[in-house]
């Protein structure tokens, strides 16, 4: 439905362009921004309010930088202790919640309690204990060595003990981070303020509303001059408002071709659904499959331009390794890969190995129209090597069952390194769960996960998470056993008015949007 | 002794209408509950969505446990009927709040957007209806007939786009989406504002039961106008739309009452897509979150609301026929 919308809407908008507002000349004290993100539950960060983006009512104890370079926030010093499985962190002796009273460490302690036994999508299952050791030292006890737990740290606004009720806190949240909540309409909008006692940057905005509408009503928003940030969706984007920029994101939000790596010997998960593909098995077929895909081209024909190739999980992030990569968009050296590993064309050009037939299926979210296109042409370049490719579109409660024994489109892309140790040695099916769907097992690269876990800080983690990609022999990556087959990193699109200066753009995470708020309160009007 | 028996008609009537509301709720509860658990989507991958590469199966099995979705589901559906009697309907999944505050919060806003747009409906297509069946066979008539089959071939969703492209970003009108206006609190919006946002979704609701009131209104006149009455009213020289108006207003009245009540359910229907539309927040987003995520408290407790919200429609529909026509009665005590 929604991709028959778009280029009627556009076309239609068009046609009435003229129809279009000049920007205002007064300096603005107010902002309108339509940026998604609504969390649906509140703005309670022990439920996972503030994961993307920054929390903005609560304050966090480090944060991420345009770098993505943790800094501190409620922090002023974390250590790791020599076993690596204990933190401790202490804070600011300064910080008032916005009812005015003093933030302490026993406000850190509770909210990591909280969200620890909650059961939301944040998940703290590493985290064994936490404790106020006085009123400005926490220490944090892990279940085993994880420096990626700075990303926790990093995302998690601390509540106020006193005044947390889980009912009706994310509704009228009190938090000591740079803006207070006025008002919200769930489903339609937030008002935010300055939070006076905010103990970090002014914000420049007396007021700024969030608007929860959807891509094409966003859209429709900006075209009438009244929005000042808005999300676009890539097949909307271009057709730039006047006194407005385009704001183009980099991205690892990412879309690949996870391939089941074990063969099917008729193994079952506990659930009951099948393991194993004989053809996908064999690295010489995903090798190939990563050399043959022209991912400029889907980039280009797909995403509307806005999109770069996707080579790996976390392309251009620091623990990203270029060096497993290798040339695509080579049908010839796919080719090769493939007679090299002894598949041979058979009487109908499809290839064979040891009577089995090239042939895989691959499985797309039918709800979401990218996806779809990426495996329509993903498979019109993976055919002329002489594999049988069937596309099918279903509901994820369909691909489960088959996500274990066929190829299927997934997403991922976070700021946390950990992400990728989900998808290469997360216990996946065995586990029943989405992570490493094709049973990805290689003790070389878990070994460097593992050994780099326990890192003594984020850059130490980083030659490990590389060498894990490609050691020079083995690894997760395209040189490597080709686990996956990346396809594309999806831009984020965003219409920013010309008279506001948002500050440098990170490589954003999965989910389009609210990240593009991660400084907010740095956010300044140019204009007179 | 007229008296006596009317009151103990309607005493009989309401009384039997509750044990059928009774016996109703039991069974929507119990079939919706049914649906969605066979229902293939996983209401724990549901709710953690595009998170699912980084929640882990330990905190998968801390949150099926928390919302009870490790129970079978004849132990969760025995525990949701034993809060409800208790009067508590539960917690939503999705917006981790109790789902009777869910349904108050938007409940409200649906229920203007359904108002007004029911009234609009009901004037616009009841006044159609009596012109078109006076005319029959003009080319008036046939103008209304072509625009009620248009209307009644048209999506929702799609004139709701049509007309926010009109009217919101073409003209500037209208208000492009919401309740209230960006950026203004809630406790600040004037009434005036209200309806300046309602009126759009409200006028693309509406065009959902003009069509059927006003067709049946049409037949109903129709018939009229070749009656006896009628034919002796025509040879005294009245013209056609004087008696119909005489004559057809009353008689097409109780049916296009009776069937703007019974239209209830369908408002229901099409109000999820217009408030999608206009980024309008009620029950109807409410619902679609709630189907799509599996959010089964929240979606028993809008079922149950639903039904009641439908049946009182039609309750209202039957009352009035008996009401406005003694017949009915009558006939009722006669059959007994």
């Amino acid at each position: 439905m929604r991709s028959l919308l778009y280029p009627v809407l556009a076309a239609a908008l068009l046609a009435v362009s003229s129809a279009t507002f000049p920007a205002a000349a007064a300096p603005k004290t107010e902002l309108m921004l339509a940026v998604h993100g609504e969390p649906d539950s509140g703005f309670d960060p022990t439920l996972g309010w503030g994961e993307y983006g920054y929390p903005l009512f609560q304050s966090t104890l480090l944060k991420r930088d345009a770098k993505l370079d943790f800094v501190p926030d409620l922090a002023t010093a974390w250590t790791l202790s020599d076993d690596r499985k204990s933190w401790t962190v202490t804070i600011r002796g300064d910080v008032k919640f916005s009812d005015g009273r003093p933030l302490t460490a026993r406000d850190v302690a509770f909210t990591y309690e909280t969200a620890k036994k909650t059961g939301s999508v944040l998940d703290l299952t590493e985290l064994v204990s936490v404790r106020a050791v006085d009123q400005q030292t926490v220490v944090f006890e892990l279940k085993a060595p994880r420096i990626t737990f700075l990303n926790t740290l990093s995302i998690l606004g601390i509540v106020p003990e006193h005044a947390y009720d889980a009912r009706t806190y994310g509704r009228a949240p009190i938090g000591s981070g740079p803006f207070r909540l006025v008002s919200w309409t769930g489903g339609e909008q937030a008002i935010v303020e300055p939070n006076p006692l905010y103990y970090g940057t002014k914000p420049a905005f007396s007021k700024v509303t969030f608007l929860f509408t959807k891509d094409d009503a966003t859209y429709a928003a900006a075209r009438t001059g009244k929005i000042d940030v808005a999300a676009i969706s890539n097949a909307l984007a271009g057709t730039v408002p006047a006194g407005m920029v385009q704001v183009v994101a980099k991205t690892v939000d990412n879309r690949g071709l996870a391939f089941p790596i074990q063969p099917d010997t008729g193994r079952k998960t506990g659930k009951g659904y099948p393991i194993g593909n004989n053809v996908t098995a064999d690295p010489a077929i995903r090798k190939a499959v990563n050399v043959a895909l022209d991912r400029n081209a889907l980039a280009a024909a797909v995403l509307n331009g806005f999109g770069r190739p996707a080579y790996g999980p976390a392309d251009d992030l620091p623990w990203d390794n270029p060096a497993h990569r290798l040339a695509d968009a080579d049908p010839a050296a796919a080719r090769k890969i493939l007679a090299d590993a002894g598949w041979k064309p058979g009487a109908d050009g499809i290839l064979e190995k040891n009577g089995v037939r090239a042939k895989f299926s691959i499985y797309y979210s039918a709800a979401d129209s990218t996806r779809q296109s990426l495996a329509l042409a993903s498979a019109d370049m993976i055919r002329p090597l002489g594999i049988e490719v069937e596309v099918l579109g279903r509901s994820w409660d369909e691909i489960r069952p088959r996500m274990h024994s066929n190829v299927v489109v997934f997403g991922a892309g976070s700021h946390d390194p950990f992400e990728a140790y989900n998808l290469y040695v997360g216990t996946g099916a065995e586990g029943g769960w989405w992570f490493n769907t094709g049973l990805y097992d290689n003790p070389a690269v878990k070994a460097h996960f593992d050994k780099a876990l326990s890192a003594a800080s984020m850059a130490d983690l980083v030659p490990g998470w590389q060498a894990a990609a490609w050691d020079g022999k083995t690894g997760y990556g395209m040189k490597g056993d080709a686990a996956w087959a990346w396809m594309v990193n999806i831009d984020h699109v965003y219409f920013v008015s010309e008279c506001l200066d948002i500050g440098p753009r990170q490589i954003e995470p999965h989910g389009h949007g609210f990240p593009i708020t991660y400084n907010l309160e740095d956010w300044r009007w140019t204009c007179p | 002794m007229a008296v006596t028996r009317t009151s103990r008609f309607w005493m009989r009537f309401l009384a039997g209408r509750l044990i059928r509301l009774a016996i109703l709720l039991p069974l929507v509860a119990g079939s919706a509950f049914t649906l969605l658990s066979v229902s293939p989507v996983d209401p724990v991958r549901a709710y953690v969505g595009d998170r699912m590469n980084r929640v882990g199966p330990e905190q998968q099995a801390l949150i099926a446990a928390k919302w009870g979705l490790d129970q079978p589901p004849l132990v969760q559906f025995g525990r949701w009927a034993g809060n409800l009697l208790q009067g508590d309907f539960g917690t939503s999944m999705i917006f981790s709040q109790p789902v009777a505050e869910v349904l108050i919060d938007r409940a409200g806003t649906s229920l203007a957007l359904m108002t007004l747009s029911w009234l609009l409906a009901g004037a616009i297509g009841f006044a159609l209806g009596i012109v078109a069946g006076a005319l029959e066979g003009s080319w008036i008539d046939r103008a209304i007939r072509t625009y009620c089959f248009a209307l009644a071939s048209a999506p929702t969703f799609w004139m709701g786009i049509l007309f926010l492209m009109l009217f919101s970003v073409a003209l500037g009108w209208a208000p492009f989406c919401c309740a209230g206006p960006p950026g203004v609190v809630a406790a600040d919006v004037t009434l005036a504002d209200r309806l300046a946002h309602l009126a759009l979704p409200a006028l693309t609701l509406s065009l959902l039961g003009i069509a059927q009131v006003t067709l049946h209104t049409r037949d109903k006149v129709r018939e009229v106008m070749a009656s006896d009455y009628a034919t002796l009213a025509f040879a005294q020289g009245l013209r056609r739309l004087p008696v119909a108006m005489r004559h057809g207003l009353r008689n097409a009245a109780l049916p296009a009452l009776t069937l703007q009540f019974a239209h209830l359910g369908e408002l229901f229907g099409g109000s999820i897509l217009a408030e999608t539309v206009f980024a309008y927040p009620g029950l109807g987003q409410a619902t679609v979150l709630a189907g799509t995520r599996s959010d089964a408290p929240l979606l028993l407790g809008i079922a149950l609301f639903a039904s009641v919200f439908v049946f009182t429609g039609n309750l209202i529909a039957d009352i009035l026929h008996h009401a406005l026509d003694p017949r009915q009665r009558r006939l009722a005590d006669a059959v007994r």
